[in-house]
């Protein structure tokens, strides 16, 4: 009897080594903690897509909840996912803005000019939906560098006071909206009316309520 | 990188001998197999004067030791896009980025250690490839130690010991058997 533990403790550890294992089958070795979480924008200073005469700064996107939506028309991802962006700006109003970046290699001897990416662009949204309530042109890539932005479609989640919420790498659709990146941007719209008065506050009730009901039809 | 070009130099006297043997066996080939070995040689040097220049692209630096620190930065930096090569090595596009801000920094007269900050702020602590010590990572230099230390005390244990305890009872049991004998 006196020797049951010591026999035990190569299987503990065993137990605990395949346990660790196992869990290493689901976990994601690209999912990164993101470094902007919580914290303001970094500061930029960059010109509309469309109309290369109007400057955005962070400041512009303050006042009103937004999702940030890193893209580009080379990326296969951002159109498969720009139809259910346009039905959700449709449907329930969601402010996207898109932070757009070319993949020319080196901004600086790019062979593209304006003009061609804007065709393009415009090519492209005419096709899938415009989701965009305007674009950013990040022209060297900083911006999206200082996001810590590994690639293209890439979500920000961005509260009223300009302070990053959420980082979401990947496409969105329907289950990643229903599931973690809806609740958020309600929750937020939420808070951001009910600072407003007090009128709104029912219509967050509603929506709340409406919810409540999704979730139980489910 | 290095390493590409040491391959290219080591490639060379191995077409050479080539071209000596052919030179002992075959008379009549020899003009196009010399033209040939040639051709391969000064493709093979165009190559390595390439693959010399690939990770600085077209960087020009104000000093050697910048250079230095650019070269050692870009190995030293992990692409966050192709997570098993670092930004010198990869050819994504956030590596190129990356290069460039490296490069952009190391111009502005940052030192190394501001620049892999720089890059740990916007990608965490994943982008270098020297983990820093924290409760989670403190695991990878103490668990070896650990269990050296376990596994001499368990050796120690067992060897000074048991044996004594054993037989002590072996002795006991012993004395009690010759009691027994005697009555």
């Amino acid at each position: 009897m006196k020797k049951a533990p010591l026999v035990a403790i190569p299987l503990v550890l065993f137990s605990l080594l395949v346990i660790f294992l196992f869990k290493g089958l689901f976990s994601d070795p690209r999912e990164l903690d993101s470094q902007v979480q919580d914290k303001t924008l970094p500061a930029f200073s960059l010109p509309d897509l469309m109309q290369p005469d109007v400057t955005y700064t962070p400041d512009d996107l303050k006042g009103k909840v937004t999702i940030l939506n890193v893209w580009g028309v080379w990326c296969v991802t951002c159109a498969v996912e720009m139809p259910y962006l346009t039905q959700l700006k449709n449907e329930q109003d969601v402010h996207i803005v898109g932070l757009y970046f070319d993949q020319d290699l080196d901004p600086d001897f790019g062979t593209k000019t304006l003009s061609r990416v804007q065709q393009e662009v415009t090519e492209m949204l005419s096709r899938y939906g415009n989701p965009y309530a305007y674009n950013i042109f990040d022209v060297y890539r900083d911006t999206s560098l200082d996001l810590g932005v590994t690639g293209a479609p890439e979500h920000f989640v961005i509260d009223a006071d300009g302070i990053i919420r959420m980082h979401h790498v990947g496409d969105i659709n329907e289950r990643v909206w229903n599931s973690k990146v809806g609740p958020l941007y309600k929750k937020l719209v939420a808070e951001a009316s009910g600072n407003e008065g007090e009128q709104k506050e029912v219509d967050v009730e509603a929506v709340m309520s409406n919810n409540m009901n999704a979730q139980e039809g489910e | 990188m290095l390493a590409k070009n040491v391959m290219h130099y080591s490639y060379v006297p191995v077409n050479a001998n080539v071209a000596i043997e052919s030179k002992k066996s075959r008379t009549i080939n020899n003009a196009i197999l010399k033209s040939t070995v040639l051709n391969i040689l000064v493709f093979m040097f165009v190559l390595s004067v390439f693959t010399v220049n690939a990770a600085e692209d077209k960087f020009s630096f104000d000093t050697p030791a910048q250079r230095e620190s650019f070269l050692t930065l870009t190995a030293e930096l992990r692409c966050p896009m192709c997570q098993n090569q670092n930004i010198a090595d990869s050819d994504a596009m956030i590596a190129h980025d990356m290069r460039r801000k490296v490069y952009a920094l190391l111009k502005q007269g940052k030192s190394e250690q501001e620049v892999i900050d720089f890059m740990k702020s916007r990608y965490g602590d994943f982008v270098h490839y020297q983990p820093p010590v924290t409760a989670a990572t403190l695991w990878l230099w103490a668990g070896p130690v650990l269990f050296i230390f376990i596994a001499l005390i368990v050796v120690v244990r067992r060897k000074s010991i048991a044996p004594p305890v054993d037989m002590a009872a072996k002795l006991a049991k012993a004395d009690e058997m010759l009691e027994r004998e005697k009555e």
